[in-house]
Order: structure tokens, then sequence, then C-alpha cells
């Protein structure tokens, strides 16, 4: 049916980057939403290519479509190659990213259609230069690819924050996050650099690396994984994220480009799978990031900052996952919560748009004039706190799985807490923003338009029936054989969710202040911020004044040097010029003699001029 | 031998002027001395190489000649609108008021 003749993967790339050229090099951009129009008819064309693939992957698990080209070949040996490489684990990501990437892009035409037509030009073009980023990072047919499409996302993500420029916080965020994950992509590129010099190539395959060697390369790679998967102590760009505008948050911070950490972990899985050491790190700092994160979570007023740390805490269960062992877990937990995680930030979205604030506190009673961003978010609600049978609960009951099949305990105690927590914070957020009456008088809150309804009913579906509908294909892609069954671990999460949801209702009610103070001023990141601010004024800045001393002093210093004494010699020559005529002519007729002389005086004593 | 010494006598006034010359050049102050000195200086060339042409009983020597004063009528326009140019802002053709060059 599908024909292998087809290059679907080149459509799959090649219509963002025309979208992008399109948008961003001619005068399309100052059109507005005719630019955003452009952009959302390329993104079908995308979407369907990636669907392709995905149905031609799971009629046969086991067909590898890979095509690549010299890249910098220097004559016989070429340093990389550039292509693609589609097989069981990049294909449900391709699926994600266009799927999510469609939804996000048709929701924000409502969502910033007050913006001059020039911004949103500008907005378009870097959703789809983001898209076609994505995209190359999960085809990549090795890691150098794979990070080239890794720095592309860091950048759209830093345009994308950066977004209302104008405002001093975006771009601080902006700046922030650029940063921190820049520190961390610098460990990621040694560990390519390492992995290079060892296997003599970017593959993903173990070969013959020793296990010290590949604990080494994979912690290197650890360290860029956990600043863009935002794992403590490097998640502290994330919150910060949420300047940029709402849809940008369910694209990049929330369904795809964060979970892009845990994509190079199950894309490089043949590397961390022979690094026990690497899969320690990981147990451990996913499922501190998964506790902690939830516990900043419950203290945020702020809707989207409350989101922004669940999705730090579900990335730790993802990698928890993937420290456990289990591969296909923190994938499957990444495909599930792309969906419904991005469904949460369009339905906060539609709050923030309906309510003009981003605090909950400010909300509330909005069951009544928001019924389907009601109900969609509480879909939504519910599958992130891992309710019976919304998507969240499958992924989540197999993350748990994979540490008991470890016997992990100690990350697993912390985990089944994040449980807890998790339902804790969202059923806050569900009663703070929708029960009870409205807590900010003259506000008129009212439905989103269509447009932005539509891709939240979509993904609504998906948060529903992900979790069964994709549980058995999404593993037989992987080549893993799992069935879902019922186990005490799962009935227990799920009894922690449930009692989750009650003592939420409680602290909505106004009485979390004797509970929560203490813990809220311990466990605010604040602190972690200013330690990093101050490594950065003490470290950075004072060796970055050494540098730029050496540079003045010390080079700029020899070249300025060797002007000086051009100058000097001229000033000694220019003496020669006396400006007189008869000073030249003498000198003229007086050279012309002494030739004169010398030749004659040459040919009567040596016979000839030599 | 006649023409051995005849071209020497020839080589002899060509020297002569050309000597002149020199010493014209380096003793004038006046620009349009110089140009003068400048011109018998080049004269002497020519009637070197006419002198040298008719010894060896061809016309070469006579053909750039030739040249040589085509050469000399340019080279005296400019050597003239020097002069004029130099009358009308130094108010004098004495080169040694022309100073302003020196470095």
């Amino acid at each position: 049916m599908i024909d292998a003749a087809l290059p679907l993967p080149l459509i799959l790339l090649a219509a963002p980057l025309v979208a992008f050229c399109l948008v961003a090099l001619t005068p399309l951009r100052k059109t507005g939403v005719f630019a955003a129009q452009v952009v959302i008819a390329f993104s079908p064309l995308s979407l369907a290519a990636a669907c392709l693939l995905f149905w031609r992957q799971l009629g046969d698990p086991t067909l590898v479509d890979t095509w690549s080209i010299s890249w910098m070949s220097t004559g016989g040996d070429s340093l990389v190659q550039v292509g693609w490489h589609i097989d069981g684990t990049s294909a449900p990501m391709l699926v994600v990213v266009g799927l999510v990437a469609l939804c996000v892009q048709v929701y924000s035409v409502a969502y910033l259609h007050d913006e001059p037509p020039a911004s949103m030009g500008r907005y378009f073009a870097w959703q789809a230069l983001f898209v076609f980023s994505m995209q190359s990072l999960v085809l990549a047919p090795n890691l150098l690819q794979l990070f080239m499409g890794w720095e592309l996302v860091g950048l759209c993500s830093y345009l994308l924050i950066g977004f209302w420029w104008r405002k001093p916080a975006a771009g601080k965020a902006a700046v922030k996050a650029f940063w921190v994950t820049k520190t961390a992509d610098g460990a990621l590129l040694l560990g390519l650099i390492v992995l290079y010099s060892l296997s003599g190539g970017f593959g993903w395959e173990a070969g013959a690396l020793s296990t010290k060697q590949l604990n080494f390369v994979t912690g290197l790679l650890l360290l860029g994984v956990m600043g863009k998967s935002a794992q403590i102590p490097l998640h502290i760009w994330l919150p910060d994220a949420m300047q940029g505008p709402t849809p940008v948050s369910a694209l990049l911070h929330a369904a795809t480009m964060v979970a892009a950490g845990i994509f190079l972990v199950v894309r490089a899985w043949p590397l961390f799978e022979g690094a026990p050491i690497t899969l320690e790190v990981m147990l451990w700092v996913g499922s501190i990031t998964a506790f902690l994160a939830a516990c900043f979570a419950l203290v945020q007023d702020d809707i989207k900052k409350m989101l922004a740390f669940s999705t730090c805490s579900q990335l730790g269960y993802m990698m928890a996952a993937l420290g456990a062992g289990n591969m296909a877990a923190g994938y499957f937990h990444l495909t599930t919560h792309a969906f419904f995680k991005a469904l949460l930030f369009l339905g906060a979205g539609a709050l923030i748009h309906a309510t003009g604030s981003m605090s909950m506190k400010q909300m509330g009673g909005l069951w009544r004039s928001m019924p389907g961003t009601f109900l969609l978010f509480t879909v939504g609600s519910l599958a992130l706190a891992g309710i019976f049978p919304l998507a969240g609960f499958y992924s989540k009951d197999m993350v748990l799985e994979s540490l008991h099949h470890a016997h992990a305990w100690g990350p697993l105690a912390l985990l089944m807490a994040g449980v807890a927590l998790t339902a804790i914070y969202v059923s806050r957020s569900l009663f703070l923003v929708f029960s009870g009456t409205c807590r900010t008088p003259d506000a008129h809150p009212h439905e989103a338009p269509f447009s932005m309804m539509a891709p939240m009913v979509l993904l609504g579906a998906l948060s529903i029936g992900a979790g069964f509908i994709l549980f058995e294909p999404f593993h037989r892609l992987l080549g893993v054989d799992a069935q879902f069954h019922w186990t005490p671990l799962g009935i227990a999460g799920l009894g922690l969710a449930t009692a989750g949801f009650g003592i939420g209702y409680w602290l909505s009610q106004g009485r979390k202040i004797a509970v929560l103070a203490p813990a809220a001023a311990l466990i605010r990141s604040a602190p972690l911020d200013r330690a990093y601010e101050t490594v950065w004024n003490r470290v950075l800045l004072v060796s970055g004044r050494l540098v730029a001393w050496l540079d003045r002093y010390v080079i700029d210093g020899a070249i300025n040097a060797f002007g000086w004494a051009c100058i000097g010699l001229a000033k000694r020559c220019k003496k020669l010029q006396t400006g007189r005529v008869d000073h030249y002519l003498g000198a003229l007729v007086g050279g012309a003699i002494a030739v004169i002389l010398y030749t004659v005086i040459a040919f009567s004593v040596w016979g000839g001029v030599n | 031998m006649t023409l051995t010494a005849d071209l020497q006598a020839w080589l002899l006034l060509s020297a002569v002027l050309f000597s002149t010359g020199i010493y014209g050049v380096l003793t004038r102050r006046n620009g349009l001395g110089i140009l003068l000195s400048i011109e018998l200086m080049v004269n002497a060339i020519n009637l070197n190489l006419v002198a040298f042409g008719w010894a060896r009983g061809d016309h070469t020597g006579q053909v750039i000649a030739l040249f040589g004063i085509a050469l000399t009528v340019a080279e005296v326009a400019v050597g003239l609108a020097l002069m004029i140019q130099m009358s009308r802002t130094v108010k004098s053709l004495d080169l040694g008021r022309a100073t302003e060059l020196n470095g």
C-alpha cells in the first residue's frame, strides 16, 4: 500500500522547512494570520508522512529505513553522515511531535490574535523551524545529527520563550534557559567527542566499548540530558520558561523539546544499557526530581508554574524508569505525557485567555462559564494523576512496575510519594480554578473559540485512549513483549492517587497554610537559583574578566605594539622627504652618475656586470 | 676610420649637451630653466640615438629618436602645465619656494 519509493521522511522534514523559509525569508512574515495559515497548511503534510511511517512500522516492526549521505567528506573518510534512520524507536516520536505541533499551531492562531502581524509571522516561523529541528533530531541516523537538532530546538526554545521580549522577565527567562541548557550541552558535546575518539563514529551501538568507557561517555551525555529534560539540579530554567506564550509551553516545555533528553537516552539505549553506574545515577536523579518537583508544584499559585514543575516531576518518572533499565516504560510515559500535558497547558492557556490572570487564586467557579474547558482540563488532570483508565495510569503503572522489577526500593518509595503528591496538586488546582465562585469580580470569563477547543478535544481523546490503545502496538514497535495486568503495586498507586484527590480538595479549601507553610519555605527553588547566581558571578564573570584582560593587553597589545613600531619608523623615514626640488634632482643625478660609474668600472675591471 | 671619428665627434657633442643639461638642472632655481635644461638632456640622448643609428647603417636609431621627440612633447606639456599652476598658487617660479611637500 505504501510505496517504499515514496520519500516519506523527506516530505516529513521538507514540509516544515519550506514553511519556515516561506514565512521567515519572504514578506509573508508581515502578513500575520496568513503566515500562520501557511505554516498550518504545511503541518498536516508532515504529520501525514509521520503517520504513514508509523503505520508502515506497525506492519513490520523490525523494518529499518535508513538513508544518509556523507557530510564534510575529506576524500575517502567522512567525519559524519546525515540522513534519516526510521525504526521502531523513532516512529512513535515522529507522530507525537507532528500531532502536538499541529494542535498547538491551530490553537495559537486564536490565542495570539491580538499580536501585531509581524509578531505573529515571527512566532509561526519559529514554530515551523521548531518542528523541522525536532523531527530531524528524532530521525537522526547518528548522535551528531541528533545533537544538531538538539541545539536547534534549544535555539527555538530561546526564541519562543523570549517571544514577548519587550517584557524584561521574558528576555531574562530566555537567556537563563539558554545558558543553563548550553552549559549542560557542553558536557553532552564532550561526551560525543569522547565517544568519537573511542569508537571512531557517532553511532549508538556499544560496539567494543568497555563498561568503564560506556559509563564515562553516557555520564557526560546524561549531564546534557539532565539540562534539557530539566532534572534537579538543572531544572531551574523550566519554571522561568513559562514566560513564553502558553502554546509554546505546551509544545516545547511540556510535550516535545524537554522530552528530547529522554528520547536521547532511548535512542542511545545500547550505550546506556551497558553503563550500570549511569543507570544508577539516572534512577536516583529521576526519582528525586519526581518527588521534589511534585513538592514544588504543590506550593505554586501560578497555574503555569504549577504545570512546569509537574513536567519536571513527570520527566523524573521517565528518567527513573530508564534508570531502572526499562526503556519501553520511560518512552511510553513520554508519549502519554506529551498528550495530557499539552492538553493541560492548552487548557491553562484557555483559562488565562478568559480571566487575564495566571494565578489560580484569582480564578474560581469557572466550570459554569467554561464547561468545555472544565471537562477537558479534568480529563488532563486525571490522566496526569494516573487514574484508571486514562493514559497516565498505564504508563505510570509501567514505570512503577519497572522500579519494582529492578528492586529499587528507595526510588520506588519516592515515586509512590510522588504519585500521591501529583494527585494532591492536581486536585488542588482543579478545585481552586473551577469550584466555588470567581474571585476576580470584574472578569467575564467566556469559553474559548472553536479553533482553540478543537485541538484540546483531540488531545483530550488521546489522553483518555492512548493508554490502552497504544499499549500493545507501542511495545510491539520497540520489540518488547509486554502485557498489562493488575498488580498490587498498580492498585496501591491508584489508591494513593485517589487519596491524594481528597487531600487536594481539603487543601483547596484554604486550610493549607498550617500544613504547607514550613514546607513551602523549605522547598522553593529560590536558594538554588541564588547558588547558581553566586557561581556565575564569582567564577564565570571573574574568569571572563581575566580573559578580557588577556585579550586587551596581551593579544591586542602585541598588535598595537607592531602598529606603533611602524609609525615610529615612518616618523624617522619621513625626514628624507625635504620637499625641496633641488634635493630630489641632486639625488636623481647623483644616483644616475653612481650607476654609470659602477657600470664603467665593472666593465673595465671585471669585464662585465656581475 | 672616418666613420668612427665622425661618430666620436657626434658623441662628444651629445655629451657636452647632456652635461650642460645636468649643470642647468642642478644650478637653476627657476622652474622654466630646469625644464629647458631637461630638454637639452633629452635632445642629447636623441642625438646619441641618431648618431648610433647612422653609424650602424639602419633606421632603428632614427625611429626611436622620433618616438623620443613625441614623448618629449608630452612631457613638456605636463611640465608647462605644472609651471602655470605653480605661478598661480605660489606666485613664483622659484622651485626653492615650493616646499609644501616636506615630511
